[in-house]
């Protein structure tokens, strides 16, 4: 059998902020799929993608990418790598030209014709400063400058975020043709759950600074499941199974981890699929 | 690297449009100032400051004419050298985020800001020395050779100048760039009259304590420093710009997101 490939790996990765830690974090992207990295805001997703391209410095913990442990000198690993952030970070004066003028003596494998195929694909101006496009447009942007160098990995810190349907829909067909190619890998991190659930192979769930579950995406939905039953049958429920329960006058609802155990035990309650979403929301809860 | 140093000049592209309009001002007033130094109204002020005033010789006339005009020189090295509004506008942008995801190693980002330091310094010379030659040329208020001393003085404090604005940008962080610009200066200042003290000194007693007067011999000393001894400018340029490109570097390492 073929050894999966992993293109990302943390492990025991800590960094401190006095306010926030993220603690002992561990997670492994598989070559060729796309891994959601899910959590609210303020989880520490963001910290985690700036300590994988080395943007901030870990505390402790050992970081690979592409099998080559991430550090100062291991800057030529990003030629292989498109990152897109949470906000633009190209200067509102910048236009597509300027910007391929940047890129191509900053790229090895910088494709012009790729980059402005990109800009018409997503109908951006190459002529028009990006400091008058609108959020989608400059997600847009960030995205045609990441597939123009023939990366293998994307990085993306929510791209999704704060852009209508129609546009969120757009960019999650580029990334699924992206990752066509075999070798192709997507680390995208979102708090909107409904995209990854569309997209993505893997989960990783943090909050807290904590990886709360990680692993593959069918794997985890086909695990949990929302149990409804009576207000006063909740306490016949094992509270091995449940991950967190919310109680309304209309009854009971409760994350169990455990699907099939819960069929057997309960065949009287009603089990549904959990969706990506409640299952965030329940280990959120369940915390607190 | 090549492509942040592009970055760097499209960053300073306005600054660079207002630098055609400043040479070509300069150019203009420089050649009508030795003109009317020659010729006009400048000639007769000259003629007219000297039946005045008896402290004054013809040298001290002649030197004040040089030093006009060498502040019309030092005009276009300083209006394209500023580092600032490279900080402010990657700052602005969030442009450290971008240039760390880039395959470009930290050395080398540093390194390219320190050369777009040396390429806009040299820019702002060759306009100066272009200017020197014009200059020289129609008039015997300096020789070419004192032009060049200066321009050579002038850039090489101003390539200081912009080492140690990236030493207190890095230092301070993005948003605390006015900082970095007076600390810098101050750390300018400070220096030369630390190491000057005793020029400083006398030229300060002279006129305000013991109220003498204008004195050519303690007055000139200065400026004929700066205009003769270039290459210690330019030693001392790049002594500063090696301190300063090595301590930025050990921090921007251990602090991050700093350029």
């Amino acid at each position: 059998m073929e050894e999966v490939k992993n293109v990302i790996e943390l492990k025991n990765v800590t960094k401190d902020y006095g306010d926030f830690k993220l603690d002992n974090v561990s997670f492994a992207v598989p070559e060729g799929t796309v891994c959601g990295f899910i959590g609210q805001n303020g989880a520490g997703k963001t910290t985690t993608i700036n300590l994988i391209l080395d943007v901030i410095r870990r505390d402790s913990g050992d970081i690979t990418l592409f099998g080559e442990p991430v550090n100062k000198d291991t800057s030529y690993l990003r030629e292989d790598i498109g990152v897109v952030f949470d906000e633009m970070g190209f200067h509102e004066f910048m236009t597509g030209r300027d910007i391929n003028i940047m890129m191509k003596n900053i790229y090895k494998n910088w494709d012009e014709e790729v980059f402005f195929d990109n800009l018409k694909k997503f109908s951006l101006p190459a002529k028009k400063k990006c400091g008058a496009f609108s959020r989608g447009m400059r997600m847009k942007l960030q995205i045609a400058v990441a597939l123009s160098h023939h990366a293998r990995l994307l990085i993306m810190d929510e791209p999704t975020s704060g852009l209508d349907p129609i546009v969120r829909n757009e960019m999650i067909n580029i990334f699924r043709e992206f990752v066509v190619e075999v070798d192709h890998t997507i680390l995208l991190s979102s708090h909107i759950t409904s995209d990854l659930e569309k997209i993505a192979d893997e989960v990783v769930f943090i909050d807290g600074g904590k990886i709360v579950l990680s692993g593959n995406k069918d794997e985890i939905l086909e695990k949990h499941a929302v149990v409804k039953c009576k207000k006063d049958e909740l306490s016949k429920v094992s509270e091995s199974l449940i991950v967190n329960s919310e109680v309304s006058d209309y009854g009971a609802e409760i994350l169990v981890n455990d699907r099939h155990a819960a069929e057997n035990l309960y065949p009287g309650m009603v089990i549904e699929r959990a969706e990506l979403e409640q299952i965030m929301i329940g280990y959120v809860n369940g915390k607190r | 690297m090549k492509g942040l140093i592009i970055k760097d000049i499209m960053c300073l592209k306005k600054q660079l449009t207002t630098f055609a309009y400043i040479i070509a001002g300069v150019v203009v007033i420089s050649i009508l100032y030795v003109l009317s130094s020659r010729f006009g109204n400048l000639a007769k002020a000259g003629v007219a400051l000297l039946d005045e005033n008896n402290n004054m010789s013809q040298v001290d006339v002649k030197n004040l004419g040089s030093m006009v005009l060498v502040m019309f020189m030092l005009i276009p090295i300083v209006s394209v050298g500023d580092m600032l509004n490279v900080f402010i506008a990657d700052g602005k942008a969030g442009f450290f985020k971008v240039s760390a995801s880039l395959p470009v190693s930290m050395k080398k980002r540093m390194l390219s800001r320190f050369l777009t330091i040396y390429a806009l310094c040299g820019i702002g010379a060759v306009v100066d020395i272009i200017l020197a030659l014009v200059l020289s040329s129609i008039t015997d208020i300096m020789s070419f050779g004192s032009f060049l001393g200066i321009i050579i003085s002038c850039a090489s404090v101003l390539s200081i100048y912009s080492a140690l604005v990236i030493l207190y940008c890095v230092i301070l962080g993005y948003g605390k760039e006015q900082y970095a610009q007076v600390f810098s200066l101050l750390t300018i200042i400070l220096s030369f009259v630390i190491i000057k003290f005793s020029a400083f000194k006398s030229v300060f007693i002279q006129i305000f304590i013991k109220e003498q007067g204008f004195d050519s011999g303690t007055f000139w000393k200065p400026l004929d420093y700066f205009r003769d001894k270039g290459y210690v400018f330019l030693i001392v340029a790049l002594l500063v710009s090696v301190f300063s490109y090595s301590l930025s570097l050990y921090i921007a390492e251990r602090k991050r997101g700093v350029i």
